[in-house]
Order: structure tokens, then C-alpha cells, then sequence
């Protein structure tokens, strides 16, 4: 299932927590990680001169710097790499979000794995250089599903036994169904198919009456059961779960409730398929706020 | 009655240590060295207090706290989480204390009085 990952990595303690995970799923299911470093943001166009986001300094990155970082990140996790792990580091210079779909086309990964934002202060390197963030991209164009632990609280990652499905019974969401069971089947997991219905004024113009809010969560059970269920049929334990709310707290909790290890999720929803590039503002919430590892399934 | 502590750690020195501390402040103790030895010795001895590390061999203490949820004898039971991973205080929302290594006999404890005497 996992048998090449790879990790988009600042080495820096921003990264600590989605190193957990990556170094565990390689370890746990004998994967190949490519350990995937970019070191700064050229000052401009072709230059060589960048700011390294580990030292904050200026450089002129040659070979032997590219060699240095890429020893520095080594002996970063060494802790992690003396497990016996089939491993590449990577280091590059450039424009983190582009670099890591351009080593992700070389490498054909399974799997990026990504740790949250860098922060928020001003003064990261990647953000100054870049218009949204690396997660925003990467999840967007990605040909692979995309893992983003964005919390600490993400990452506390003993296996995969129970995943979380959210669907708003987009065609988008339909693909990410398409992963999940595939992930259930290699895995052995439990699946849980969650709907939340929307009841917040401001998104659905009204405040919902009790008689239709029930009558919603029947519809969503009967969607559920009608889209879903021949499929689930194949898994050995499923459950299926229609919660009234706000989506994207819902499915926090329930995942939180249910100690689920994974929450998986299209990109977007039905109503922004057409953006431009952005997470759906649902997905974006449940990765910043989930405290299990997310996947974002886009294509 | 003397109260009962279960220990779940996969460190020898900490077991060790956990147990002479408990016992010579007046509780009973069983120890496991991973998750599936401590679910069954929980569901052997019913413990009134477990304390649980989260990095283990095999099942984490997170999954262990899951299937100690879904067995009706067991779900109420405090959990301690005593561990040297960063942010443990996440790891199960639901326990009663969170504990860094290396950690605090005294504070330890105190946890441990106030939560079942």
C-alpha cells in the first residue's frame, strides 16, 4: 500500500511531529522515504544565493553546501534512520511547494507526507517567497494522495486500524472513497463513513427545523448506504456515521471519539471544485484542527 | 483494600522503578511491557489506576486506550500517561494526567492520591 513515501521536510522542529508519522508508516509498512529537503528560496530567478531555513542565513549554495545540508538532515533523524530504514535524502534549493511536486513526478511516490505550516511570523523563509502555503499546493496538484500532520497532537501514530471517511457526496469525495477502501483492504482497517450536515445560518441561509434537520440526516444515511455500502460490504468492519453541525468540527470529533488514526477527504467539495487551488475551506479546518494524521485525495 | 495499579511501559528501568514507588506508598501492582499484555492483564485484574507510555513495541498507548474504551469493564479506569515523547498531554485527551520522563515522583503521586486515594 505505502511502499514509497515522500517526506517534504524543513528538518527544523516544525517538521518534528510529521517525522514521527513518516519515520513510523516507513518503518511499520517496510516503505522506501524519500527524506525531501528544500533548503531556501533563491533570492531571485536562477540565483544561487538563498536564505537557508534552517540557519536563516544568506548563502551561495554550491556542492559541498548541498552536501553539508544534506548530512545535517541526516544527522537530524539519526535517531529514526538507525532503525533499518531504506531511505534517500534529497536536498534542492527552489520553491518549496514546486520542488515537491517536481520530486514527486521523478519518484512516483505513494504517498507525500507533509508536517503543518512553518509559522506564522514573518520572517519564515518559505512564506515570504510564496503566494498560500506548500500544504495548499502540494495538495492541489498532487497525483498522489496527501498525509499533513499539522499538529503535534497529529501524530502520535501506533498504526492504521481506523480510519474516518468524510464525504459531502461530491464526485471529488467519491475518489477519496476510492482510496480509503483500497487503504481498509491492504490494511486491515476499520472504516467509518461520516457525513456532517451543515447547520450553520450562514452557509445554509436558514436555521433548519428540527423535522427537516432529521429528515437531512435520514437522506444522508439513505445516500450513504446507496453510494457506499455495496463497497463497504467487502470490509470486514465498517461503520457509518450522519452528525449535524458545523462539517468541519464534526468530523474532528468524530474522529476524536472514535480514536481514529486517519481522517481521509477529497480536496475539495463540491461547491469550490472550480477554485483556484484552494483546499475546501471544510478540508483546510479539519487538517489544521484534526489531531490524527490527514489525507487529502485530489486526483 | 489496597488500591490496584496497573503499569504499562516497554522499559524494564521504568517498570522497575513505577513498581517499587507504588508499592511503597501502600498499592498493588502489575506490570506490562507492551499493549496486548496490558489489556489482558487489565481485563484480569481490573485495575483502579493504569499508567501508560505511549512509544511502544507493536500497539502505542493510544490504540491501547482505544480497546480499553470499548470493553465496558474497563472504560472508566484512569489513565496516567507517563511518557518522554514531546506534546504527550495530546495523546489521550481523556487521561487524567499526562506526565513527561523523566518526571517527578512526588508530583506523581499526588496525581495518583487524588485520583483514587
Amino acid at each position: 500500500m505505502f511502499k514509497k513515501i515522500l517526506f517534504a521536510t524543513s528538518a527544523t522542529p516544525a517538521s518534528d511531529h510529521a517525522a514521527r508519522v513518516a519515520f513510523n508508516i516507513a518503518k511499520s509498512y517496510d516503505a522506501h522515504l524519500d527524506i525531501f529537503h528544500v533548503l531556501g528560496v533563491p533570492s531571485r530567478g536562477y540565483s544561487q544565493v538563498v536564505v537557508d531555513v534552517k540557519t536563516r542565513e544568506k548563502v551561495d549554495v554550491d556542492d559541498d553546501y548541498m552536501a553539508w545540508v544534506k548530512e545535517e538532515v541526516k544527522t537530524y533523524y539519526s535517531h529514526y534512520l538507525k532503525e533499518n530504514l531504506k531511505f534517500d535524502i534529497h536536498v534542492t534549493i527552489g520553491f518549496p511547494g514546486r520542488e515537491i511536486l517536481r520530486q514527486a513526478k521523478d519518484t512516483g511516490p505513494d504517498l507525500i507526507l507533509l508536517g503543518g505550516s512553518t509559522g506564522s511570523d514573518e520572517d519564515s523563509v518559505y512564506k515570504k517567497s510564496m503566494a498560500g502555503t506548500t500544504m495548499q499546493k502540494v495538495a492541489k496538484a498532487s497525483k498522489c494522495p496527501v498525509l499533513i500532520v499539522n499538529r503535534p497532537a497529529a501524530s502520535f501514530w501506533g498504526g492504521l486500524s481506523n480510519i474516518t471517511f468524510g464525504t459531502d457526496f461530491s464526485e471529488a469525495s467519491d475518489k477519496a472513497f476510492d482510496f480509503a477502501v483500497k487503504v481498509a483492504k491492504a490494511l486491515d482497517c476499520e472504516i467509518n463513513v461520516f457525513h456532517a450536515i451543515d447547520i450553520f445560518p450562514v452557509s445554509t441561509g436558514k436555521l433548519l427545523s428540527q423535522d427537516d434537520l432529521e429528515q437531512k440526516i435520514r437522506e444522508a444515511y439513505r445516500m450513504i448506504r446507496s453510494r457506499y455500502e455495496p463497497r463497504l460490504k467487502q470490509l470486514k468492519n465498517y461503520a457509518m456515521e450522519v452528525w449535524e453541525g458545523i462539517p468541519f468540527i464534526e468530523i474532528v470529533k468524530y474522529a476524536r471519539d472514535n480514536h481514529s488514526d486517519l481522517i481521509i477527504l477529497a480536496h475539495h467539495s463540491r461547491k469550490n471544485q472550480t477554485d483556484e487551488g484552494i483546499l475546501g475551506s471544510n478540508v483546510e479546518q479539519v487538517i489544521v484542527r484534526a489531531g490524527c494524521p490527514v489525507i487529502s485525495v485530489n486526483h | 483494600m489496597k488500591k490496584r495499579i496497573l503499569i504499562v511501559d516497554d522499559d524494564p528501568n521504568i517498570l522497575d522503578y513505577l513498581e517499587s514507588l507504588f508499592t511503597d506508598n501502600g498499592y498493588e501492582t502489575a506490570v506490562a511491557e507492551d499493549a496486548k499484555e496490558g489489556l489482558t492483564k487489565a481485563g484480569q485484574i481490573k485495575p483502579d489506576l493504569i499508567t501508560l507510555d505511549i512509544e511502544m513495541p507493536g500497539e502505542w498507548g493510544p490504540r491501547f486506550y482505544r480497546h480499553m474504551t470499548q470493553d465496558d469493564d474497563l472504560k472508566n479506569i484512569p489513565v496516567i500517561v507517563i511518557s518522554g515523547l514531546s506534546g504527550n498531554a495530546y495523546a489521550i485527551p481523556k487521561a487524567v494526567a499526562s506526565i513527561k520522563k523523566p518526571f517527578d515522583r512526588e508530583q506523581l503521586l499526588k496525581i495518583v492520591k487524588e485520583t483514587i486515594g
